[in-house]
Order: C-alpha cells, then sequence, then structure tokens
C-alpha cells in the first residue's frame, strides 16, 4: 500500500503535496468543533436596551433574550414560573405574593433578589425616568400618584420585598391577567448599584449584567448586536454558543442574505411569500397584532356614527389577504383570533346596500355633498396597497373620493397625538395575551386611543372584565364592549390580524414562534 | 458637417418620439384600455400577456393605462412649470438687467441667495406647504427652476443692452417698453428655447425622484416616479413593474436632452460659433 501512495503523490506532483496538506490542516481544524452560531436580520438598531425604557419590537427582542422575569409564557401563551417559582393571591385579588428562587444568578454573580424586581419596577414608575410604558404597572396601588407626580414617596407604591425571596404586590382592583403582565421587560429586575454607577451607560457592553440565557458579547451600532450563552444560566445553559443580530433595514436584502447562507432565519417581505410558500423552510405564524382604520370623532364628518358605519359596511376585507399574501385573516371584530374572547360574529361585516343606506340617512346620498377629508398611514409598501384599496373601495360603494397622505413614522405619531387626521391607520401588537391590552386601548383613559372617541359605558365594561374571574362572564363583558366599538360607536374598523412569514434553515431546531412575535432562542440548536 | 446630420436625424427622431407621448397623453381617455384606477383583485401583479399588455401593478391596476394617464400628468407638470418658470425668469431678468445699477445689484443678491438652497429640498418644503396635487407640485417646481432662467435673461439683457441698434431705437424716440418687448425679447428667443428645452426633463425628473421617495403627487394620481416607486419593493419578484416606468422616463428625459442639444447647437449664437470653429480645425 505505501509504495503505491508514494508513487501516486510523485505522479501528481506538487499539487498531490499541497492537496495532502490542505486535508491535513483542515482536519486538525475539524478536530476542535466550530462554535455554534444563529445569525439573524433585526430591522433596525435597539433604540435601547434599558427595559424600562424599551418600547419597540427589536430592543424588546434582544431584551427577551438576556433577562428573565417573574414569569414567562409556554407554548401557550400562559405565564409559567420563572424567576418567581409559585405565587399566591390573596382571596380579594388584591394581594400578590411572588416566591422567588434562591438559585437564579446575574453574570456577575449576585443572586436575584426581589429587592431587584422593586428597584424595578419603583424605577419604571419613577417620574424622573420617562418610562413610556409606566402605566403598565398602574394597577398597582399609588403607581398612578407616584408616576404622575401627586405623590413622591416610592415607599407607598404597591410593591414591597418583604425578604431576598419575596415580592408582595398590592393592587388597586383585581386583575385577572396580572401574571401576565410579570412576562414582559418592563417588569423585569434591575441592579440598583450598577444604574447608579453608570447611570445611562449601564447598559453597555461589558456594564451590562443579566439573568438570562444570553449576555450582550458585543454592540456596533447600525451593525450588529452579539449575544452569548449565560454558562450560569439557571436553567441551563443554550446549546447555541453564539447569537448575531445584523441590523438590516430592506426585507430584501436580508432575504439575498439568507439565501447565500449568510442568516440562518429571515421574516420575508410580502411580494417574495408567493415564490417561498412552498418551500419546505417557509413558516407562517399567525400573530397578535390587529391592523385597524381609526376616527377622528371629534371632527365632521365622522362625529356622526352613522358615517362611521358607513365606511366600516362598505369595505370587502376578502380582498386583502391576496393583495398582501401574508396570511392575513380579515376580521370585523377587534379581540385578534388566537386570544381569548374573540369572537368573529361581533362587527360590521361588508354590506353595500346598508352602507350607502346609513351614508344617506347622515344626509350624503350616494355620496353627494361629502366634504373632502384625508386618511393619513405612516410610509411602508402594505400601508399603502391597503390605503389605495381603501380609497377605490370607498369610491366605488359609496362615492365618496378620499384623498390619502403618508408621513414617516415618528412624524406620523406625533401627529396622531398632537392632532389626529380624521383618518388614519394605525396597529396594535399583544404586549401581554389577555383581551385587557386589546380592549383598554380604547378607554377614555388610554393614552394610545387617538380616535378621542369615549363611551362611559365601554370604560365600565372594561374595568368589570379586567377584575372577572369567570370565563363565560367575562366573555359576555368583552363581547357586549366589543359591539359597542365595532358595530355602535364605530371609532374604528378593524381590518385584519396580521401573520409572520419566515424561512427558517433546517439546521435550525427548537425555535419557538408565537404569537406575541417574540423570538426565543435559548432552546434553539443547530445540527 | 457629418456629425450635423447625424444630430439633426437623432433631434428629428427624438421630436417624433416626443410626438407620439404627447399625443399619448393628450388622447389618454380614449387610447387607455382601462381607467387608471381600476382595481381588479383577481390579477394582482400579472406579467405582460393579452389582456394587459405591460401587465398589472400589485393592486391589479393595468401598466399600459397608468403609464399613458401618466405621460399625462409627467407632460402637463414639466411644460407648464417649465413655462412658468420661464416668464417669472424673463421678467425677473429683464428688471434687474434693464434697470442696472442698485436695483441690478439687490435683485441679483436675492438671487444669489435662493440659488444656494438645495433644490429638491426646497421642492419638499414647498409641497409641504401647498399640498401635494397637480397644482402644488406644478407650483414648487416652477418656484425652484426660475432662478437659472432670470440669470440667463439678464446677461443677454447686459449684453445687448450697449449695442447699437438699441441707441438708435431710443434715438428714434422708442420707450422702454417697446425696446424690451420688440427689440430685446426677440434677440433672446432662441436660449430661451434652448433653456425651456432642458426645463421640461429636469421637472419631470424631479416630480419623478419625489414621487419615488414616496414625498410626490398623492395616489392615486398616476405619476412614473410614483409607478416605479410601487414597483421597487417588488423588482426581485415582478421586475416589469419597475422597468415599464423607468424605461419611460428614461426615454423621455433623453430625447427632450437630444433635441435640446441640437436646439441649442442652432439657436445658441456662442455655442454655434465655437462649434463652427472646432470643425474647421
Amino acid at each position: 500500500m505505501l509504495p503505491r501512495m508514494h508513487e501516486t503523490v510523485r505522479r501528481a506532483g506538487w499539487r498531490g503535496v499541497l492537496g495532502l496538506l490542505v486535508f491535513c490542516v483542515s482536519g486538525a481544524v475539524a478536530a476542535a468543533p466550530p462554535p455554534a452560531v444563529l445569525r439573524l436580520s433585526i430591522a433596525s438598531e435597539p433604540p435601547t436596551l434599558d427595559w424600562s425604557l424599551a418600547t419597540d419590537n427589536v430592543s424588546i427582542t434582544v431584551i427577551e433574550n438576556l433577562m428573565e422575569g417573574l414569569t414567562a409564557f409556554d407554548d401557550q401563551l400562559r405565564p409559567m414560573p420563572a424567576v418567581a417559582s409559585r405565587w399566591d393571591v390573596s382571596p380579594d385579588g388584591l394581594t400578590y405574593t411572588f416566591h422567588l428562587r434562591d438559585d437564579v444568578r446575574w453574570t456577575d454573580g449576585r443572586p436575584v433578589t426581589a429587592r431587584d424586581f422593586e428597584y424595578g419596577w419603583k424605577r419604571l414608575l419613577n417620574p424622573a425616568t420617562g418610562a413610556e410604558y409606566a402605566y403598565f404597572l398602574y394597577d398597582l396601588v399609588n403607581a398612578y400618584e407616584y408616576n404622575s407626580g401627586r405623590l413622591t414617596d416610592a415607599s407607598q407604591v404597591g410593591v414591597t420585598a418583604v425578604d431576598d425571596t419575596t415580592l408582595r404586590v398590592q393592587l388597586k382592583k383585581p386583575i385577572v391577567y396580572f401574571p401576565s403582565i410579570t412576562a414582559f421587560v418592563v417588569t423585569f429586575p434591575q441592579r440598583r448599584d450598577l444604574i447608579e454607577r453608570y447611570g445611562r451607560r449601564w447598559t453597555d457592553p461589558g456594564r451590562l449584567v443579566t439573568n438570562g440565557p444570553f449576555t450582550l458579547a458585543d454592540w456596533r451600532h447600525e451593525y450588529k448586536v452579539v449575544l452569548r450563552a449565560n454558562p450560569a444560566y439557571a436553567w441551563g445553559r443554550p446549546s447555541i454558543d453564539e447569537v448575531r443580530m445584523y441590523v438590516i433595514n430592506d426585507r430584501s436584502t436580508a432575504l439575498t442574505l439568507y439565501e447565500t447562507g449568510d442568516l440562518d432565519l429571515v421574516p420575508l417581505p410580502p411580494e417574495a411569500i408567493p415564490f417561498y410558500e412552498r418551500s419546505p423552510e417557509f413558516v407562517r405564524v399567525p400573530i397578535l397584532r390587529g391592523y385597524y382604520y381609526g376616527f377622528n370623532v371629534t371632527t365632521p364628518p365622522f362625529d356622526d356614527p352613522r358615517v362611521r358605519q358607513a365606511f366600516a359596511l362598505a369595505i370587502d376585507k376578502s380582498e386583502f389577504p391576496a393583495l398582501l399574501k401574508g396570511g392575513e385573516l380579515p376580521t370585523n371584530s377587534w379581540i385578534p383570533a388566537g386570544m381569548f374572547a374573540y369572537n368573529p360574529a361581533v362587527g360590521l361585516a361588508y354590506d353595500p346596500a346598508a352602507a350607502r343606506a346609513r351614508l344617506a340617512e347622515a344626509g350624503y346620498p350616494a355620496g353627494r355633498g361629502f366634504p373632502a377629508v384625508t386618511a393619513a398611514y405612516n410610509t411602508d409598501p402594505v400601508n399603502t396597497v391597503i390605503a389605495e384599496n381603501l380609497q377605490a373601495q370607498w369610491k366605488r360603494t359609496l362615492g365618496v373620493a378620499i384623498a390619502i397622505d403618508n408621513q414617516e413614522w415618528k412624524v406620523y405619531l406625533k401627529r396622531l397625538q398632537t392632532q389626529p387626521p380624521p383618518l388614519y391607520r394605525l396597529g396594535w401588537g399583544a404586549d401581554y395575551p389577555d383581551p385587557d391590552n386589546f380592549m383598554a386601548l380604547f378607554t377614555s383613559q388610554s393614552g394610545n386611543n387617538h380616535s378621542r372617541w369615549s363611551n362611559a359605558g365601554y370604560d365600565a365594561l372594561i374595568a368589570r372584565a379586567a377584575s372577572t374571574g369567570d370565563p363565560a362572564q367575562r366573555q359576555r363583558l368583552y363581547d357586549d364592549a366589543q359591539r359597542i366599538l365595532t358595530e355602535q360607536d364605530v371609532p374604528i374598523i378593524p381590518l385584519f390580524v396580521a401573520s409572520q412569514n419566515y424561512l427558517i434553515k433546517p439546521s435550525l431546531h427548537g425555535l419557538r414562534l408565537n404569537a406575541m412575535e417574540l423570538l426565543t432562542l435559548k432552546e434553539v440548536s443547530i445540527r | 458637417m457629418g456629425t450635423g446630420g447625424k444630430h439633426h436625424r437623432l433631434a428629428l427622431i427624438s421630436g417624433v418620439v416626443l410626438g407620439v407621448i404627447g399625443l399619448a397623453a393628450a388622447a389618454a381617455p380614449w387610447l387607455a384600455p382601462y381607467p387608471f384606477d381600476a382595481q381588479d383583485p383577481g390579477r394582482l401583479l400579472q406579467s405582460p400577456g393579452v389582456d394587459h399588455w405591460l401587465g398589472t401593478d400589485r393592486l391589479g391596476r393595468d401598466l399600459l393605462s397608468r403609464l399613458i394617464y401618466g405621460a399625462r400628468v409627467s407632460m402637463t407638470l414639466g411644460v407648464s412649470s417649465a413655462v412658468i418658470a420661464t416668464l417669472l425668469g424673463i421678467a425677473y431678468g429683464l428688471a434687474s438687467g434693464y434697470l442696472g445699477g442698485r436695483t441690478d445689484n439687490l435683485l441679483m443678491r436675492l438671487l444669489d441667495v435662493i440659488y444656494a438652497l438645495p433644490d429638491l429640498l426646497l421642492i419638499i418644503l414647498l409641497t409641504i406647504v401647498l399640498g401635494r396635487g397637480l397644482t402644488g407640485m406644478i407650483a414648487a417646481l416652477s418656484l425652484v427652476s426660475w432662478v437659472t432662467v432670470a440669470r440667463l435673461v439678464r446677461g443677454e439683457v447686459l449684453r445687448l443692452k450697449s449695442a447699437d441698434y438699441l441707441d438708435a431705437a431710443r434715438a428714434l424716440g422708442a420707450g422702454h417698453l417697446r425696446i424690451v418687448l420688440v427689440h430685446l425679447l426677440p434677440m433672446m428667443l432662441g436660449p430661451l428655447l434652448v433653456t425651456l428645452s432642458f426645463r421640461i426633463p429636469a421637472a419631470i425628473l424631479a416630480e419623478s425622484t419625489l414621487s419615488f421617495v414616496g414625498i410626490g403627487l398623492a395616489p392615486p394620481t398616476p405619476s412614473w416616479g410614483g409607478m416605479a416607486n410601487d414597483g421597487w419593493a417588488a423588482l426581485r419578484f415582478y421586475p416589469h413593474v419597475i422597468i415599464v416606468p423607468s424605461v419611460a422616463i428614461a426615454v423621455t428625459i433623453l430625447t427632450f436632452n437630444i433635441l435640446g442639444d441640437y436646439l441649442n447647437d442652432r439657436l445658441n449664437p456662442r455655442r454655434a460659433s465655437i462649434a463652427g470653429r472646432e470643425s474647421s480645425a
């Protein structure tokens, strides 16, 4: 055997030698397994990694993988024990006592205690923090008073660390879904010592101390965020070693990178979906995100509910799935499919004759005499398609010509807050999988209710439903409230519930994609 | 002379192409097979075929019909904004050049200030104030592009002002108005025509740029730039949606520029003499 091999090498000359050399070198490298790296795209630079201040999807996705809260959602989006191993509720439903595990540690070795939660919650409510999500904890005793500056003594807020492993929460009224709230990033624990030492820079790589499955290894602004597996993670070190999240704002660019093998997971742009739908790598996940058009009910012609009803009745929503191609589910009701109290029987379905009749009753037969109004939306390909489609549908069915106008997201949001246009597009994604999150949006005191619509009966129903434990009774309360919202007063027209469409490499296993749009990476492995 | 002949033929072809585009724009309601805003949800993003010669966009609208109506929008916008800008420029340039002295100085410094502002930024600001309809866009484009015309006219006036024939006219008792209208303006017709032929495509391009970035004419007005913007997202999968309006923009701009070059060679006295010297060398 040996001489023949020698001969072969000689005949092949230097190329053979080189080949052997390459073979040896690659063998040596293969001996040490390469790190398992997961590569993703994120739509923008995370605006912040401070979980008291984060409000957007990108920041929250990163933080979710760095941190662990009192509770966490399972596959069915039920709140399950996380840092809290169990919790008790007082018979009146007003006091929650969370019992914490004593073996969860921060990445610097210090144990995670109830005091870290108390500090984090009070920091969220502290007016000096300026957190937009402060209202999340308004159901706590004195939380609103403290956040609005009427109360300066933080010790009177209804959250107390009784000892290192016991957190007591006192509520103003019973909230049946409270353990779902404690799964959201804004309620995660925080380190007073580090925040006081580093100030606003406490989230920088090298300083940020976390307690979750991954640690922040690197953050190159406008380029990438790198997470590394946390070997001391209390629930066991994740299987993948590193997660690289590249900032890629153009979805077609991300798709190209996926195809060249530079990304392992990519959300699909709508126009690409038909070309990948039959691919084994295609995954569609319905998500809890409603898409709607709202009216500014304080200005004519939309101060008349009959006009609003006519506009709602005139929309044939069955056109949307073909236009958007992303598995959108048209809806007439507001609570999205997949959530408790979803009821497809509620709401105004397409009825062109009724729409015209309603508009005539309001004084605009066949659209005659209808004033010039503009529908506004934020600049985005999907929003443009929907706006132009609605414009054509309203003209076709009602004989009303609507102008449409688009603005950049930040400008648009500011306009909604200061001077809402007569007709505007918006969406809402679930922060916690409870109908309260969707229905409380349109109560009089909600800061996100841009319609300026206010109905005391509706407010009362929502408040009662939040404290009602019996599912059947709760369902009835939400049905009644939804009828006011989508049939009677119609300050909004729900259009469809969205889906998320991904391509995922077959080598990726254990990725849990859920309706909350959270990318939980701790159980992912690459084979 | 050989190149001159080729120029001539090219200009003729350009003229014919522009004539066709202009006719199509004028006869849009009779020529277009579908209304420009008719949506057919059953026929989205179709490739060019028998029913829709150039295919459909993502709302199922016929691209050929939108292209023809788009020509109407582009031509109206290009021609009217160029004409308005030229008229404004003539008035300003004549006043400045003819009056001379401190008035001239003041008017020209004012012009410098306006000139220093970036065009696109000014157009965006103006459309916010004037609205995103056709009239608002025409006004914004005219208000931006008259400045170059004003400079050109002033230069011509200064060149001609000391000419002997003007002295003769004055000696014969001609008033200012007569001098300006009869003796000055006709002499500038050549350079003005050339400027006009360059201003039109510039205006069309500016509108296309604005529509492409999503701040041009408001939908459903079909504009070539807006159509290209629609096609951008689907570039990889449905290239015809962006190719159709892009070709239309390119052809129009190119033919206008060829025609403008030709007119420049023929009508601009200084350019013609330079060209003559070069060809004799």
